[in-house]
């Protein structure tokens, strides 16, 4: 027993910290960047899913279609397939961004549909009745509150991405899982180095948990939390010099 | 874009017990004719005509159901006729237009047209200030600085600058209902439709936005007010409508309250006083 605790070489991980942390950082810019563009279609598909006939059909496809796609086909797919259709070779970077994209917009719609139809309708109508725009009514009134109550559920899209990186191995992105791969290959230690890489997945998760549920706070209103609290500081101090003008300005008269 | 309003020439009406209306009044700034409206398969205006004059108070009651929110809603095209017309300061909407008429563009008829509404509607995500100061800056074009003055003025007549930074969800219904009688204001609306502002509130706070209201009133901004305060209306309603079953049944001069002769009204008004 004691021999095989002692062929665990716990070092090997701190050794190679910065070939992992590499494909750490990969993963979560290939994530991110997934997730912007992702946030953004699913907005609109929710929109077109909402709205009238033939986008609407094309919306429901596309949600259905995409959402049981697994990552692993999808990045395949997008590699050796979509490349060759398009007559573009994608890197792998853009290849793994794609991939997601292509998934997880078809999530995030979803997200955004519900949000969306949590609103009130007296919010939109407000907004029309003091003479807003629709479209700025859309964008002032009804997108930030809808996005506040979509956050929570991007942030678990966002863990999911960067989970589903890991399937990128295949097309050779230096992604956490190649990097372990590689590491193993000339070590031989896949149990060292395999926790290694779900640790990496597990701090990744909280630290995107911690940055979501920032983000969370800065949006309640009141906003709360110390970030909030300062953001908002600023603000405050913004209102209180209109009000002092304006109750000097009255006791003059 | 922005159309012309009729010249008022006319002093305002007083506050005392009015004489019957002149057959035709030069000044009638809203005319609702023929409207009728259904959702679905169920028509709740079978036709009503409703003229508003400069700086009149119009009075809508009577049961629910009976079509008085809609009506009011046509007012601002917050909801489309079927059929019949909205003139409102020269202008036509809907779909019984008189040929020749001008067809209006209905956001800058709302510029002019203040709605209060029974659960306030306020922004949630926006500080009392914020709420007001958002149609400033996207309907007047105001910069910040000046939109904010002028949001923190209008918070200021309604008795509330020092709750200017907070939140809707930090307020009381009664507070939160004059910040969204100031968001109304702030955008010097020639006419302002109130829809049962006080019927979502407790009792207790009922006192403070009828108060507002009254001052409003009594400043002679042109109303119409959709409520149940039938003492309120006694006190402030020029015409007094009551409503039944998609249409009105029977409306009145300063105290017709008290003089209405047809059965369902003085019932209706027994049950509410």
């Amino acid at each position: 027993m004691s021999t095989l605790v002692a062929n665990y070489d716990w070092s090997l991980v701190w050794e190679h910290r910065s070939e992992l942390l590499h494909g750490l950082l990969t993963a979560l810019e290939v994530a991110a960047v997934a997730l912007v563009i992702s946030t953004a279609i699913g907005l609109l598909l929710a929109l077109a899913r909402m709205g009238k006939a033939p986008l609407s059909w094309f919306a429901v496809i596309y949600i259905n279609v995409f959402r049981g796609v697994p990552a692993l086909v999808s990045v395949i797919w997008v590699y050796f397939g979509l490349s060759l259709l398009v007559g573009i070779s994608f890197t792998v970077f853009q290849a793994g961004v794609i991939a997601l994209t292509l998934l997880y917009s078809a999530f995030i719609a979803e997200i955004y549909r519900s949000a969306l139809g949590a609103i009130p309708r007296g919010q939109r109508e407000a907004g029309l009745a003091l003479g807003i725009h629709p479209v700025r009514v859309f964008a002032r009134v009804i997108l930030p509150q809808a996005t506040k109550i979509a956050i929570p559920n991007i942030g678990s899209m966002f863990i999911g991405m960067v989970k589903d990186t890991s399937t990128f191995t295949v097309i050779g992105l230096l992604e956490v899982v190649r990097v372990t791969q590689n590491l193993n290959s000339t070590t031989f230690q896949p149990f060292v180095l395999y926790t290694a890489a779900a640790a990496l997945y597990v701090v990744a998760a909280f630290g995107i948990d911690l940055l979501f549920r920032t983000i969370e706070k800065l949006l309640a209103t009141p906003p709360s939390g110390r970030v909030a609290r300062a953001v908002s500081r600023r603000r405050r101090k913004r209102l209180e010099a209109v009000m002092l003008r304006l109750e000097s300005a009255s006791s003059r008269t | 874009m922005r159309t012309p309003l009729p010249t008022m020439n006319e002093p305002l009406p007083t506050a005392s017990p009015a004489a019957e209306h002149p057959p035709a009044r030069p000044d009638v700034v809203v005319r609702l004719e023929g409207i009728r409206k259904s959702f679905g398969k169920n028509e709740v205006l079978h036709g009503v005509d409703l003229s508003v004059h400069q700086g009149e108070h119009v009075v809508i009651f009577g049961p629910s159901g009976s079509g008085k929110s809609t009506l009011l809603r046509t007012i601002n095209l917050l909801e489309e006729p079927d059929e019949g017309s909205v003139r409102i300061f020269g202008v036509e909407y809907g779909p019984g237009l008189e040929r020749g008429g001008t067809r209006g563009n209905a956001i800058e008829l709302r510029r002019q047209v203040g709605m209060v509404f029974q659960q306030f509607n306020l922004f949630p995500h926006l500080t009392a200030l914020g709420n007001v100061a958002l149609a400033l800056r996207t309907t007047k074009r105001m910069g910040r600085n000046e939109a904010e003055e002028r949001a923190a003025r209008a918070l200021q007549q309604v008795g509330l600058l020092r709750w200017a930074a907070h939140f809707p969800g930090e307020l009381s219904g009664g507070q939160q209902q004059r910040v969204a009688i100031a968001r109304a204001l702030s955008l010097d609306p020639k006419v302002m439709l109130f829809d049962e502002p006080t019927s979502a509130l407790d009792p207790e706070l009922v006192g403070e936005v009828l108060g507002a209201m009254r001052v409003l009133a009594e400043s002679g901004m042109t109303m119409v007010v959709v409520t149940h305060e039938l003492n309120f209306a006694r006190e402030i309603g020029d015409f007094m409508v009551f409503m039944d079953e998609g249409l009105i049944a029977e409306s009145g001069q300063r105290g017709f309250l008290d003089r209405c002769e047809n059965p369902r009204t003085r019932q209706f008004i027994a049950a509410v006083l």
